[in-house]
């Protein structure tokens, strides 16, 4: 497994499940990354499945333009949000599209509820790339005005506490920065080295992937921006990813979404699978070590034997 | 509510994982322990031989490490190609794979492919940052000594493994780690016949392998007391395969003996009178199963007297068995009659039932009449001993619940979602400070003190 799936696993199977059994109570809490919280409920009748999401900056997602994301993708599903979450959409088990390549397609979707949720700031960015980019077109670089040269606003999602996703689109690239906190000295070391590989497959071999940068102090691109922590002291990671215009057609723009918002999942699953390599390969050099301390056994002596009186034998030469 | 995320709670047993949030009342993910890697299957001790893996192969390609041999020359992501759970199996029936069970008579038993086997039922199945959730994982109790004395107790060791995977690998907020059979007990508070929320009483876990019978007195397991019965569920599948060869069914799979004790079985208050009503009433008492295969064609199957019979071998394990004579109703006497005698009244008041193979109907009724027979007989024969006195009574009861499938996992769900649930685990922080060793000790969950 080298890549962490988009959608909710759990979600997909239950879903799954009840398509292809009928109704059933449900009532269950699932989490997923990033503090984000799914309920999957049938409160009124067992043919009613809902499903609400609680998105730590949801706000901010709003903002961004997610509500339109939300209703293009489950336009007619939505329900008013669930107390204490933020978004719902209630399928009814009753009402099912007919054909089987529908009803996958709607267990797909929903399962990709996160993605969806937090998919929107990247839509705009990338719109707004491509309106930029038209009006580029009409100038030479020295004589654009203020706004098309310097790019759009930025864009942040604080996703969790700490840390918070920028996108900024400029008239020929979008540029994405994630800011990164370690709590652990040995992660942070591990995140180093993965990041100094990004970097450098670039350079190596894949001249098609966008850039990656990675640097402790924020980008320029930052500057100004509030919340913006730049105590120096190194703590906060900022990783940017420039995209390129081929990065951004309409054809790629799905997948593109997606991959960068499992960066950080990603990134710190593959930290622990390499800390789990490491401790099996630790396992396996400590059980050749025992293996030869157990093998080691001091030679047996020649002693001097004694009678019982304490006499002693010579060997006569 | 987004403040705290829920407890993540994973019951790791020999065939089965329930890996699910705590607050749940069902696990999210119930799948076979089980790991299929790149290369031959089985690895050392082969799968499901029952042996542990013993160092009986060259010692340079064993060791704790596991069977993936080679390890240093493997430079790819070589150590991320495997699946667990059901994938795993499928994966494993095509080429290139093999099947692992890296739990053994519930011990863990190679850590390499348990670390990889947790690591992907984080980040593939519950999706959740390790950093940002509580764990509460469960251990058997100290463990099979009683069947196979080759085995040894769990020892504390494997927990403090457990907690280095944990914490180092995965840098959890904060683990507690908990008694299958305490936990157990926790989950029959779902039931309306328990009063008081206590701890203590009698486990009765059957699972595929074993019974084990388990004395807890105010969350302590009192180890030297407990037992188990090398009877379970598979072998009352393979007594109900038995029944139907004899017969001459059409079909005889153990795939279709299983379905047959899951659907039709129960538990009779006794034996001869239920023969004769089948004899009396034979169109509602004899069952036809269908069994339908892949290629749409389906045979019928008659179920018979085997509806009662199979789990019967609890009660007169001499149908089945010709070493294993004691009826469960018998060790569950032995069993408390063996613990302190200050617990012995909470003992028989509380039986819980927990584990698959104690789902069949009227299992609790019956086996709470048998057990009761035995301590009215023993009070009698000491009244009449003693010459006149009277005794006050003693109350048995067996305690039948919605839970007891998952009872286990239940339990952990119902302690994992108290608002105290985490002053009780051990953080991150602590560990660092104090080492694996922290984990030796926990505080009594549920216990006394606590709501």
């Amino acid at each position: 497994m080298l890549l962490l799936d988009y959608q909710n696993v759990l979600i997909e199977s239950i879903l799954k499940d009840r398509f292809a059994q009928g109704p059933g109570s449900i009532d269950q809490v699932v989490s997923d990354f990033d503090g984000v919280t799914f309920h999957i409920s049938t409160p009124e009748t067992k043919s009613k499945i809902l499903i609400s999401i609680s998105v730590k900056c949801f706000p901010e997602l709003v903002q961004y333009g997610a509500q339109a994301v939300l209703e293009r993708e489950y336009g007619p599903f939505i329900v008013a949000p669930e107390n204490g979450y933020d978004f719902s959409v209630q399928v009814d088990l009753e009402a099912l599209p007919e054909d089987q390549e529908a009803q996958d397609d709607l267990i797909r979707r929903i399962s990709l509820l996160k993605r969806n949720a937090m998919a929107a700031p990247f839509e705009q960015a990338f719109d707004e790339f491509q309106h930029l980019q038209a009006e580029a077109s009409k100038y030479t670089s020295e004589q654009a005005p203020q706004g098309v040269r310097e790019g759009g606003e930025v864009r942040a999602i604080h996703y969790r506490e700490e840390e918070a996703i920028y996108i900024k689109a400029s008239h020929d690239r979008v540029t994405v920065i994630f800011s990164t906190v370690f709590r652990e000295e040995t992660d942070r070391i591990f995140g180093k080295v993965f990041l100094q590989e990004f970097v450098d497959a670039r350079r190596r071999a894949i001249q098609n992937a966008p850039q990656v940068l990675f640097q402790n102090k924020p980008p320029l691109e930052l500057q100004g921006i509030p919340g913006v922590n730049d105590s120096g002291s190194g703590d906060i990671g900022y990783i940017t990813f420039v995209l390129f215009p081929r990065h951004l057609t309409n054809q790629r723009r799905a997948e593109v979404i997606s991959h960068i918002q499992t960066f950080r999942d990603y990134f710190h699953y593959h930290i622990k699978a390499s800390k789990a390599f490491i401790h099996s390969r630790m396992r396996r050099r400590t059980a050749d070590f025992l293996q030869v301390l157990r093998r080691a056994r001091p030679e047996t002596e020649e002693k001097e034997r004694k009678t019982a009186s304490g006499r002693t034998f010579k060997v006569q030469g | 509510m987004a403040s705290q995320t829920p407890a993540v709670v994973m019951d790791n047993g020999t065939g089965y994982s329930k890996l699910g949030f705590a607050g749940n009342d069902s696990p999210s993910f119930v799948f076979p322990t089980a790991i299929s890697t790149k290369g031959p299957a089985g690895g050392a001790g082969g799968s499901g031989s029952g042996r542990p893996a013993v160092a009986n192969k060259p010692s340079f390609l064993t060791g704790g490490a596991g069977p993936s041999s080679h390890l240093s020359a493997k430079r790819g992501t070589e150590d991320l190609d495997f699946f667990i759970g059901d994938e795993a199996l499928t994966a494993a029936a095509g080429p290139g794979y093999g099947v692992h069970y890296p739990i053994r008579h519930g011990q863990i038993d190679n850590w390499d492919l348990m670390e990889r086997f947790w690591s992907n039922s984080i980040f593939k199945y519950l999706r959740v940052e390790p950093e940002d959730h509580y764990f509460l994982l469960t251990e058997p109790v100290s463990n099979i000594h009683r069947i196979r004395k080759a085995f040894p107790l769990n020892p504390p060791e494997n927990r403090e493994n457990t907690a280095e995977i944990m914490f180092e690998s995965f840098n959890c907020a904060g683990l507690y780690i908990a008694v299958q059979a305490v936990l157990a007990l926790a989950a029959s508070w779902t039931s309306s016949k328990v009063q008081d929320r206590s701890l203590t009483g009698t486990v009765i876990d059957s699972g595929a392998g074993v019974t084990h019978v388990i004395p807890v007195a105010e969350g302590y397991v009192i180890g030297s007391s407990i037992k188990s019965v090398p009877i379970a569920g598979r072998d009352i599948t393979n007594f109900v395969q038995s029944l139907l060869r004899d017969r001459g069914e059409p079909d005889s799979s153990l795939h279709t003996a299983e379905r047959i004790k899951e659907e039709y079985c129960y538990v009779s208050p006794d034996i001869v009178k239920e023969f004769s009503r089948f004899d009396r009433e034979p169109e509602d008492r004899f069952k036809k199963h269908t069994v339908t295969y892949w290629n749409g064609r389906s045979v019928q199957v008659d179920v018979g007297y085997e509806r009662f019979l199979a789990p019967e071998i609890f009660f007169n394990p001499e149908i089945y068995s010709s070493d294993f004579l004691t009826p469960l109703p018998n060790i569950v006497d032995t069993v408390i009659q063996t613990s302190p005698i200050d617990v012995r009244r909470g003992l028989y008041k509380n039986i819980v039932l927990s584990g698959g193979s104690t789902l069949y109907k009227d299992f609790g009724r019956r086996l709470q009449r048998d057990i009761r027979h035995l301590v009215d007989a023993r009070i009698k024969a000491s009244e009449a001993r003693s010459g006149g006195a009277k005794s006050g009574g003693l109350d048995v009861q067996v305690i039948t619940h919605k839970r007891q499938r998952h009872g286990p996992w239940f339990g952990g769900s119902l302690l994992g979602q108290t608002p105290e649930f985490r002053s009780y685990c051990h953080t991150k922080a602590e560990y660092d400070e104090i080492g694996p060793s922290i984990v030796r000790r926990f505080a009594l969950l549920g216990g006394p003190g606590s709501t």
